[in-house]
């Protein structure tokens, strides 16, 4: 994959996608935006209030100029609800792109497999890009691929759990057979991990939690948008390989150098 | 009472593993609970603060309450709405509805909590899918907390447009129910604890758990609602669940709490639960003060109500005066703007909307 990233016929300059929810207040959220880079963040239509506009995310950042606007589903507990949530966001963002979001238990937030296969089938049909948040499933990944996603979106870990790349084995699994971009989802607390999942040759990496949670916002956003960069860099240039032993001799081949 | 300890039992040592569990387990609640926690409820705030920001960022739910009728036909000791209490009852009709409604909407208010006391001749199941259809209309979020009903009935409310029920046991021990449930439906304390999965068997998204801090030793109710929790957790694993703590408050009939909960105790109770949650939201309603509402929001407490009459008609401005009058005496009075900005200037964003009206299905069983 070369330099820029292209979802939804958007070519994005920055892999490093942000989430808008968790923030203090909207100054705190649109400079965490600006300063992480960003060229494409999403907001949940739960959140669009326009009847209120100190509560709502969704004007203050589409005042931002060359900002791509992500509606994301969640909230929504099936198949139906996330289809109905697209198809609002479609409306007020005037393009397909949207974050499917499945989670039926809305305390561990983990995505309904079966919920999302069904919706993404529906919404890239509709001809929607469908961006499916999805657990880290290597088979799950390819059918959604299939079904026409334009991207995959496997969790790192839970969202909220800062737990890292807790499944990297399977990311690996993924990223290795995708035609489409793999984006690292939910889970990541610091930037080194954002840095690993580039590394490892994700296309992307979506941080919220990380981000609106640490102490300063606007800095850490920046801290996220270096590491995705050098992670990329790294990716790009071959990293060398890792060895647990010395490489000085080879007691079980060196049979094979014995003149003959 | 855990695995055989008394509350007395746990050591500090077994409060500081607990705050620094990854995996809190019943034991941890109850070491959180104990004595020996009461010293180290700075850590345990600490680690509350690091989690409710994890899992909730830096925002807090709001909510409104509506008492639609103050008609009861129970005998709760402790309520001002309570049958033998000397007041005249009144219920909304349709227009008085609509304006009350109408002044909450316009408060910016996306999500509304509908009340009654229990199942009334006037006020009955009839009356409030009716005003749950009209909220339906007006919020993004409707939820009741009104008489147990059937599992139909729970159903017709979420068609109507309901997403969430507030149910409290009030107390979890049967001896202290009973005498402080004096007559009526409410008498029967399974019938009560088994309502919650009634609304749940009707598809209903959300439900607020809670017990009535003062009535009954708090720290074993505490524990029985975790426990209660756990299982329905277990069970309707769709669901979404919340908890609240409301503090028997002054009312009418003047009421003295038989085991009051000082403020210690009720951060204590706030931080443990957080610590033993931390994905749950924790609900703090106008019942308690503004220096306890500013310092426990962000800090456990993710969803809060604001503006709050509980007077039937209260948000009208003939009523606005009486803030002693209702079910019990509003403590916070701020407005809602007073309150938003109080939020924001401890660095918390004030959720108006948190959900969507798409989002209204009733959560499918775990059969299927």
């Amino acid at each position: 994959m070369s330099g820029t990233l292209v979802l939804g016929g958007h070519t994005l300059a920055s892999r490093l996608l942000l989430g808008t929810g968790k923030f203090a207040d909207t100054a705190a959220m649109l400079e965490a935006v600006k300063r992480s880079g960003s060229g494409l963040v999403t907001v949940a239509i739960r959140r669009v209030n326009r009847q209120h506009r100190a509560d709502d995310l969704f004007e203050p950042l589409s005042q931002v100029p060359d900002l791509v606007l992500l509606p994301n589903t969640s909230g929504a507990m099936n198949a139906r609800e996330a289809v109905l949530a697209a198809r609002i966001g479609r409306e007020l963002t005037g393009h397909g792109l949207v974050k499917l979001e499945i989670h039926p238990n809305p305390h561990h937030l983990m995505p309904d497999p079966i919920e999302t296969f069904d919706a993404a089938r529906e919404l890239a049909a509709d001809g929607f890009s469908v961006l499916p948040y999805m657990p880290a499933d290597p088979v799950l990944a390819k059918r959604l691929e299939d079904v026409g996603c334009a991207a995959v979106m496997p969790l790192g870990a839970a969202i909220g759990s800062g737990q890292g790349l807790a499944t990297a084995h399977l990311l690996r699994m993924i990223i290795e057979n995708s035609n489409v971009p793999v984006i690292v989802d939910a889970g990541l607390r610091s930037p080194s991990e954002a840095a690993a999942a580039m590394e490892m040759g994700c296309d992307a990496v979506l941080v919220n939690s990380a981000v609106a949670a640490a102490a300063d916002p606007g800095g850490m956003a920046e801290a996220f948008a270096d590491a995705v960069r050098a992670g990329r860099r790294a990716f790009q240039s071959g990293i060398m390989g890792r060895s647990d032993t010395a490489q000085a001799t080879s007691p079980l081949t060196a049979f094979l150098n014995r003149p003959s | 009472m855990m695995n055989g300890k008394t509350n007395a039992d746990y050591s500090v040592s077994a409060v500081v593993g607990a705050i620094e569990s990854e995996q809190p387990n019943p034991g941890n609640l109850a070491a959180l609970l104990s004595p020996a926690a009461k010293t180290l409820l700075e850590p345990m705030a600490q680690r509350a603060l690091s989690l409710t920001r994890r899992h909730f960022g830096r925002t807090i739910t709001l909510y409104t309450p509506l008492y639609l009728s103050d008609a009861c036909s129970g005998g709760c000791r402790y309520c001002g709405f309570a049958a033998d209490r000397k007041r005249p009852r009144r219920f909304l009709n349709a227009e008085e509805r609509q304006a009350e409604m109408r002044a909450i909407a316009a408060m910016g208010i996306q999500e509304i909590l509908l009340l009654t006391g229990e199942r009334h001749k006037s006020v009955d199941i009839d009356y409030v899918e009716t005003a749950v259809r009209e909220a339906a209309d007006l919020f993004h979020a409707v939820t009741v907390e009104v008489f147990p009903m059937s599992a139909s009935e729970y159903a017709r409310l979420v068609k109507a447009g309901c997403t969430g029920l507030t149910l409290y046991q009030e107390t979890y021990d049967c001896d202290i129910y009973a005498a402080m449930h004096r007559w009526g439906p409410k008498r029967d304390y399974h019938a009560r604890l088994a309502a919650p999965e009634h609304a749940l068997q009707a598809g209903m998204r959300n439900l607020g758990l809670g017990v009535l801090l003062g009535l009954a030793p708090p720290v074993s109710d505490i524990l029985a609602l975790a426990s209660h929790l756990q299982r329905l957790r277990r069970r309707w694993w769709r669901a979404g669940f919340s908890i609240s703590f409301p503090r028997i408050r002054p009312e009418t009939g003047g009421f003295q709490p038989p085991h009051p909960v000082g403020d210690r105790l009720l951060v204590q109770i706030v931080l443990a639960l957080r610590i033993c949650f931390p994905e749950i939201p924790l609900v703090l309603s106008t019942r308690e003060s503004q220096i306890l509402r500013d310092n426990l929001a962000g800090l456990g407490i993710t969803k809060m109500s604001v503006a709050s009459r509980t007077t039937v008609g209260g948000y009208q401005p003939e009523y606005a005066a009486e803030p002693d009058a209702g079910q019990f005496h509003v403590n916070d009075q701020r407005d809602i703007d007073t309150f938003t900005k109080a939020l924001q200037t401890k660095g918390l964003w004030p959720v108006l909307k948190n959900t969507d009206a798409i989002y209204r299905e009733p959560l499918s069983s775990t059969s299927n």
